[in-house]
């Protein structure tokens, strides 16, 4: 029965061990996809390059089928799969704080980690970039609590707050990806 | 796009009009809002009580009746009620699909797990808690807690040490995090089990 870390199957050292080869893994495929380039994942917010959008979203929609699928046939429980809580605001602030670094910096976290490792000197940039950041929300933490823990909805999903089952709310979002994928590639067919 | 991209998208596609017709995933009913359908004499109400018969003696939901799966399996539904089942803390997926499949063979369709069972009808209903640094969504929501829990016979405390009222806990519909991890229990399950152990 999955996950193997909340059953207790892995056990604390195999959860320790099997994390950086997941993240080594995780890693290996983005710099071999290509997306340790700068140029390559601005490429989607000017709409010439989507691979990003594409890459992720077909991560996302496998492990959100996998998943499912798993739960369904009695394999993972996904009452035990971790479930970030939900605060509006701060998360709509921090996602488009996000986003302008992702614009100005070319890369997001994962990537520039690739990049750095990949010896690029943006990669590190950002890299630096982004310690300070976590280095200046730890020393203002205090301050913005307030604001950090306010419009909470709790570990909540899409399909709880649209009131439809998970099934459902499985569906929608396997239909959105599959829409976006269409235009994603007409886009891309229209600007080579 | 190579020839395998098709395949895959037709693949995703089937898997995704799969899960929409699957009706066993379970919807949750966090205490607090199974606690304002009782108290407001909601009709079509019927909660279940999967745990043994001795624990149910020793404290259940009011309202709740007594059951086994087996049981359950037996009795028929109209489709109309609203059917709340609960045991002692988080169904796993075994259970969980044994329960409710039997359910949705008799008729059932609103069904709802308490997600964390009774610990969490303790720890939000029966005896809230605030705790002494409560920030002001906290406090309102424990306000709302202190409803039920008069209503519904339970205590609610106040100036509770924060390290018995987990992060965000009055604010939503949170898991208990000791729910998930099953080996060591976190201070969120301890602050529940000292309230079970006084008797409650």
């Amino acid at each position: 029965m999955m996950p193997l870390s909340e059953t207790g199957a892995l056990g604390a050292d195999g959860v320790l061990l099997t994390a950086p080869l997941i993240g080594f893994a995780f890693g290996w495929f983005l710099e071999r996809g290509g997306l340790g380039d700068a140029r390559k994942l601005t490429g989607q917010f000017y709409l010439n390059d989507l691979t990003v959008f594409k890459v992720l979203f077909s991560a996302l929609v496998t492990a959100m089928l996998g998943a499912f699928w798993l739960d369904r046939v009695g394999l993972l429980d996904l009452d035990l799969v971790y479930l970030p809580e939900t605060w509006v605001l701060p998360q709509a602030l921090g996602g488009a704080l996000f986003g302008v670094g992702f614009v100005i910096g070319g890369l997001c976290p994962g990537t520039s980690c690739v990049a750095a490792a990949a010896g690029r000197l943006d990669g590190l940039g950002v890299v630096g970039g982004m310690l300070i950041g976590v280095a200046s929300f730890n020393a203002v933490s205090g301050w913005i609590q307030p604001f950090y823990e306010s419009t909470s909805l709790g570990a909540v999903t899409f399909a709880d707050l649209a009131g439809i089952s998970r099934g459902m709310g499985v569906a929608i979002v396997t239909g959105i990806a599959l829409a976006g994928f269409a235009v994603a590639s007409r886009i891309e067919g229209t600007r080579s | 796009m190579t020839r395998l991209h098709p395949g895959l998208a037709v693949v995703a596609a089937a898997l995704g009009l799969a899960a929409a017709f699957d009706d066993t995933s379970p919807t949750y009913i966090s205490a607090p809002a199974l606690a304002e359908r009782i108290m407001r004499g909601d009709a079509t109400l019927r909660v279940f009580d999967l745990r043994s018969l001795a624990d149910y003696n020793e404290l259940h939901i009011p309202t709740a009746v007594h059951t086994t799966v087996d049981e359950l399996s037996r009795t028929p539904f109209t489709g109309t009620e609203t059917v709340v089942l609960y045991q002692l803390r988080s169904f796993d997926a075994g259970a969980r699909a044994s329960a409710t499949s039997s359910l949705r063979l008799k008729g059932a369709r609103r069904i709802y797990l308490l997600r964390e069972g009774i610990y969490e009808w303790i720890a939000r209903v029966r005896e809230p808690r605030l705790a002494t640094d409560a920030t002001p969504t906290e406090r309102a929501e424990f306000e709302r807690a202190t409803l039920f829990s008069r209503f519904l016979g339970g205590v609610a405390r106040t100036n509770v040490a924060r390290s018995e009222v987990p992060a965000g806990y009055w604010t939503a519909d949170v898991q208990l995090p000791a729910a998930r991890s099953g080996a060591a229990e976190s201070k969120a399950l301890q602050a529940v089990l000292q309230v079970r152990r006084r008797g409650c």
